[in-house]
């Protein structure tokens, strides 16, 4: 068997960036667009709104926390055969959702079912991304994950129109099928084997190995840091506005601006990242600090003009810190690992992510305004950047970076004799 | 004091005038702060009296004076004092001569008897005494309940009305002028009901709440108009549990019908009944059957099964392409075979060093 040297960093690498897009799309896209349906199950069920929302809940705690589940068996058996299964899994959850006649039924199935075939499916997806691209990696994963902001835009006026035509059982039946399309998406992730897979081992052998890499350790608490404040200000804005006396419909405009800023900085980032020599970690730690200084000024600003500037910022660099963030990964566990790594550092990030919002609530609750959530999102940004700094190669300005080479060779010196003697263990 | 018989009619006679102004007189010794600057007085003398006996249920007073001779006083009192533990509106309109050509309009929401007591204001130049002043209820005009007053150069009428039923509800104009080209209208209404304005989309054996809500008000009862062709026809007690009227508050009413099928649909009615009268709000109801949406959603599986026939195939065959002397079933591990060829191997970047020792 051929196992690659280096990824391929373009060819069949850009179906994989478009699966990628449609994938975060489906998942983050159909999740973030969920609130439309929220308004339809609290007429239909009769219950409060807060009960409603654990649906999306429960699903974003299942997809974060079964990401190493997805990693772990995408290392195993290739990530085609997990993503297409996950679709499946996600489709099956909202079919179910469609008949259901209480609320719990919705929180099994859209919760739990649906929400562990996104688990299968999106860590997977990026992982795979990162093992074929090297030189362009930012610039791919930025793409891929514009995919996210731009299907917001359009799926919550899809969803708001099937809602109008079908009735949300029909609209969920509908969902069901689109949501479908993630096992067309897994059925464009063509297996890569580059070379230092068979050195890296099984799944388990890699959590392992994983959990005992300073440098990983370290990179996972940043991004919890960075993750418990990168939430607040999309939960939080609209609220803090309408405190400041703004109406609604220019609140909400102002949102769909971030959004925009948003997408520009994932791309301009990516571009960035692959143009900049040098560890990656180092613009993470930029795009990090500067959307921690950034929050911190937003309790100061009061005119209209300078929360405009300072929104319009916010999405720029928060949009910014994505692609980097996903790249950081492989240059410090290589290629071989990335499935576990991704899935580990997804799982543990998302305490970061379920615990922001609700402090940020209970800060605003206790102080009645939200200055102080403000300013403790942005000194957990600037946390998480101190972190990076920790991070080996940080301060190098032209050595060279962690390269998937490196492990292998020291992999390769170690133990194993090469692969060219048809190796095929995983 | 003895209260008098006051005037009555278009017309009144002399010496019943001259009764009035010596009682007036009489009273202006026995009250303090009364506005006495001339005998024919109306308004402040009529207002002062009604606030201050308001509260009395059994005496007439029936001092009239007036500005006009020919509008008729103690009407109003004797209403306002039967009537007088009923709450007070009063509403307004200013017109000016420059807008003669549009139609003043006031829409007044009462909900529960009341006194109510409609004043027009006219603003012009000329001569006060000379426009005429009429009050008409729809068509019919009205003789009496009502007064003129002219102070400066603004012309005041005001009309008084117990609304105690749904007879006295309607459009009251005044008008100004001889030809009556200047109007003024109030248009008395009972409180409006809110149904739904987009349709409800349900399904074939679903069960669906029609709801009808009022914003600010308490109805005395409601009940449901289902319509059959263009007939409203009632729904009343439930058969089979089918439908099933509550109301969690005064203000709203639920009709929940279960066990739905293709014949209920259609628009539903709710009717509030009031004192005054009854006031309606629609809901229309859309039953699809499942088959709708079913047909859509097999379509776009067997959608994406194409698709992801055509990219596994496209695959196969592009591996088939590669290997002319591959077997098919090497498909299993050719999937390990890269395709080394068609991606190339990329020259070095900033990140990129190849190592010879795993070079191929």
């Amino acid at each position: 068997m051929a196992y690659r040297a280096e990824p391929p960093d373009g060819g069949w690498g850009w179906m994989v960036v478009l699966s990628a897009f449609f994938q975060s799309a489906l998942v983050f896209g159909v999740l973030r667009s969920f609130g439309v349906f929220f308004v339809e199950f609290v007429a239909a069920f009769e219950e409060p709104a807060a009960r409603v929302s654990w649906i999306a809940s429960i699903g974003i705690a299942v997809q974060q926390f079964g990401s190493p589940v997805g990693s772990a068996l995408s290392t195993k058996f290739g990530p085609r055969p997990v993503v297409m299964t996950g679709g499946i899994l996600a489709a099956l959850g909202m079919l179910l959702a469609s008949f259901a006649t209480s609320l719990t039924h919705l929180y099994l199935s859209i919760g739990l079912l649906s929400g562990s075939g996104w688990a299968l499916t999106f860590t997977p997806t990026l992982a795979c991304l990162s093992r074929y691209f090297s030189r362009r990696r930012s610039l791919a994963t930025g793409l891929a994950l514009t995919g996210v902001g731009l299907s917001s835009f359009a799926f919550a006026p899809l969803f708001q129109w099937l809602l109008n035509h079908y009735a949300w059982r029909g609209a969920l039946l509908l969902v069901s099928a689109l949501s479908l399309h993630l096992v067309a998406c897994g059925a464009l992730l063509r297996p890569l084997s580059l070379a230092e897979d068979p050195v890296v081992g099984g799944p388990g052998a890699q959590i392992t190995s994983l959990l005992r890499h300073g440098p990983f350790l370290r990179y996972t608490v940043a991004l919890t840091l960075i993750n418990t404040g990168y939430f607040i200000p999309y939960v939080h804005l609209v609220a803090h506005l309408r405190d400041l006396g703004w109406d609604p419909l220019p609140a909400a405009f102002l949102l769909s601006v971030a959004a925009i800023s948003d997408l520009v900085g994932r791309v301009a980032s990516g571009w960035l990242g692959d143009a900049v020599p040098g560890p990656v970690a180092r613009l993470l730690m930029l795009w990090t600090t500067l959307t921690g200084v950034i929050l911190a000024l937003y309790p100061v600003a009061e005119a209209p003009t300078g929360l405009v500037a300072l929104t319009v910022a916010y999405g720029f660099t928060s949009g910014a810190l994505t692609p980097v963030a996903f790249s950081v990964l492989p240059e410090l566990v290589g290629t071989g690992k990335i499935y576990c790594g991704l899935g580990l550092v997804q799982m543990v990030e998302s305490i970061g992510g379920l615990l922001g919002a609700p402090l940020s609530g209970y800060l605003r609750d206790v102080t009645g305004n939200y200055t102080a959530s403000f300013v403790v999102a942005g000194t957990f940004l600037l946390a998480g950047s101190g972190v990076l700094i920790t991070l080996p190669h940080f301060f190098c300005f032209s050595a060279p970076t962690s390269r998937p080479q490196d492990h292998v060779t020291e992999a390769l010196d170690t133990k194993v004799p090469l692969p060219e003697e048809g190796l095929g263990e995983d | 004091m003895r209260a008098l018989q006051g005037l009555r009619g278009p017309r009144a006679p002399a010496l019943p005038l001259f009764l009035l102004c010596f009682l007036a007189a009489v009273r202006r010794s026995l009250e303090d702060g009364l506005s006495t600057a001339a005998p024919f007085t109306s308004l402040p003398v009529q207002e002062e009296i009604t606030t201050k006996y308001s509260n009395l249920s059994s005496e007439s007073h029936n001092i009239s004076v007036t500005a006009a001779p020919y509008t008729s006083l103690p009407v109003q009192e004797e209403m306002m004092t039967k009537y007088s533990n009923l709450s007070l509106e009063s509403h307004n309109i200013s017109m000016t001569v420059e807008q003669s050509n549009m139609p003043v309009e006031k829409n007044i929401t009462l909900e529960r008897p009341s006194n109510v007591e409609l004043t027009c204001q006219f603003t012009t130049s000329g001569d006060l005494n000379s426009v005429n002043v009429t009050w008409k209820k729809g068509d019919k005009l009205l003789e009496d309940n009502y007064l003129v007053n002219a102070t400066g150069s603004i012309l005041y009428t005001q009309y008084r009305v117990a609304v105690i039923g749904s007879k006295q509800m309607g459009s009251y104009s005044c008008f100004f002028g001889e030809k009556k080209q200047h109007r003024g209208t109030f248009n008395l209404k009972v409180p409006e009901i809110n149904g739904k304005n987009k349709p409800l989309i349900t399904y074939v054996g679903d069960s669906v709440v029609l709801m009808c809500k009022c914003q600010d008000c308490l109805p005395l009862n409601w009940t449901w108009y289902g319509v059959n062709g263009s007939v409203q026809v009632p729904i009343g007690v439930p058969v089979n549990d089918k439908y099933v009227i509550s109301g969690k508050h005064a203000n709203e009413t639920r009709l929940k019908i279960t066990q739905l099928s293709e014949d209920d649909q259609g628009t539903y009615w709710c009717h509030a009944i009031f004192e005054l009268g009854e006031s309606e709000g629609h809901v229309e109801l859309v039953v699809l059957s499942y088959l709708v949406p079913l047909k859509a959603f097999c379509a776009i599986v067997a959608e994406v099964v194409l698709l992801v026939t055509a990219i596994l195939l496209f695959e196969m065959y592009t591996q088939k392409k590669k290997k002319p002397s591959g077997d098919g079933k090497e498909f299993e591990q050719g999937e390990q075979m890269k395709l080394d060829d068609s991606n190339g191997i990329e020259n070095s970047g900033p990140r990129h060093r190849k190592n010879e020792s795993v070079g191929q």
